[in-house]
């Protein structure tokens, strides 16, 4: 009977440990945290999926708010402007024979914006001054809307006039020009 | 081959099994370890990652309400710069309309448009065409028509004539 050399019985002992060893290593370190890889990794690619689909969103918004800031441009900044009456008189003079615009009245707060009313008188040779001036300021550089009470009274060939216009602007605004007048 | 019992010839304990087995041991720990390693930095990656994209989407979720307010801010805006063109059309068409209404007869000194209202100064050849060719159309647009006559110094008739909307029909077109 041949014995086992004391080399062999090394060689299996040293074997065995690198066995348990791997083993061991294996299901108490390797096999759990290849599962939180996986587990990790799955969540990972679904927050990708859903952050991809939250940037694409967030892109077509921005899309729609350029498109929109494009299109209201001229919108935009009338309602930024501030109302300057003498600027307002320079502009539409030519639809008048005299026009006066009294100074800015406190503002108030009407649906969210700035409301400034301001009382005008002006005179006109004809009716048709004053439709072109209504057309005009639909286009000017501000959010005016013409309010009653309107007075037309002849005058030999002129004829008065007398109005209220409402004039729109930011809330922004009426918070910076009520600071403003504080400091005064 | 020398064989001598002066001087043995040395055995080295690394034999070439023992050889082979380290490189096989050291080989295989060398994998467990770097898969561990792997793992280990795959998972803290992951971990990294997740903290980036929740901070890029918490950025972008503030850009977007930023984005939201302003649209419905822009929205808003054109809807009142809308009402209020639309507002200053129809009262252009209004007026018009009113200066067509009177006829070449009567000539008017004074128009007053209320938001409720229109009175209106004027002169008249006489009463009836006043009735026929004024009062006529302007009672099919007011609900309450009054008018009332003074005589001028030439035989014809100064007329004042007050028209008012029921303010139920004012709150339903605003």
């Amino acid at each position: 009977m041949s014995s086992i050399s004391r080399q062999h019985i090394y060689l299996v002992v040293v074997s065995m440990f690198l066995l348990i060893f791997v083993l061991v290593f294996s299901f108490l370190v390797l096999i759990p945290q290849g599962k939180e890889y996986r587990i990790k990794r799955v969540e990972l690619k679904k927050l990708t999926k859903e952050f991809r689909e939250y940037s694409n969103f967030h892109d077509e918004t921005e899309d729609t708010l350029q498109d929109l800031r494009s299109k209201n441009r001229r919108i935009i900044t009338a309602f930024d402007t501030k109302f300057n009456p003498e600027r307002f008189e320079r502009a539409n003079k030519g639809y008048f024979s005299d026009l006066k615009v009294s100074s800015l009245s406190e503002p108030t707060l009407e649906n969210g914006f700035g409301l400034y009313e301001v009382n005008t008188t002006s005179q006109i040779s004809s009716p048709k001054s004053f439709y072109d001036f209504l057309d005009a300021i639909n286009k000017s550089a501000y959010i005016i809307a013409v309010n009653f009470p309107i007075d037309f009274k002849r005058d030999g060939e002129i004829i008065k006039s007398s109005f209220t216009m409402k004039v729109y602007c930011n809330k922004s605004d009426i918070n910076a020009t009520a600071s403003e007048s504080k400091k005064k | 081959m020398k064989y001598s019992y002066i001087a043995p010839k040395k055995k080295s304990a690394f034999t070439q099994e023992i050889q082979l087995l380290l490189s096989f041991f050291s080989i295989t720990l060398l994998m467990l370890l770097v898969t561990y390693a792997f793992l280990l930095y795959k998972n803290y990656t992951f971990v990294e990652d997740k903290k980036e994209l929740s901070t890029k989407k918490i950025e972008l979720e503030k850009s977007f309400l930023v984005m939201e307010t302003e649209i419905a801010h822009i929205e808003k805006q054109k809807m009142l710069s809308e009402t209020v063109y639309t507002k200053n059309t129809v009262l252009k068409d209004s007026i018009a309309n009113l200066f067509d209404l009177v006829p070449l007869r009567i000539t008017l000194s004074q128009a007053q448009l209320l938001k409720n209202g229109l009175i209106l100064y004027g002169i008249t050849p006489n009463k009836d065409i006043y009735n026929f060719m004024l009062q006529a159309p302007l009672r099919s647009i007011f609900h309450k028509t009054y008018s009332s006559f003074y005589p001028a110094k030439n035989g014809w008739y100064r007329f004042v004539s007050t028209n008012y909307i029921d303010e139920e029909e004012i709150a339903i077109d605003e």
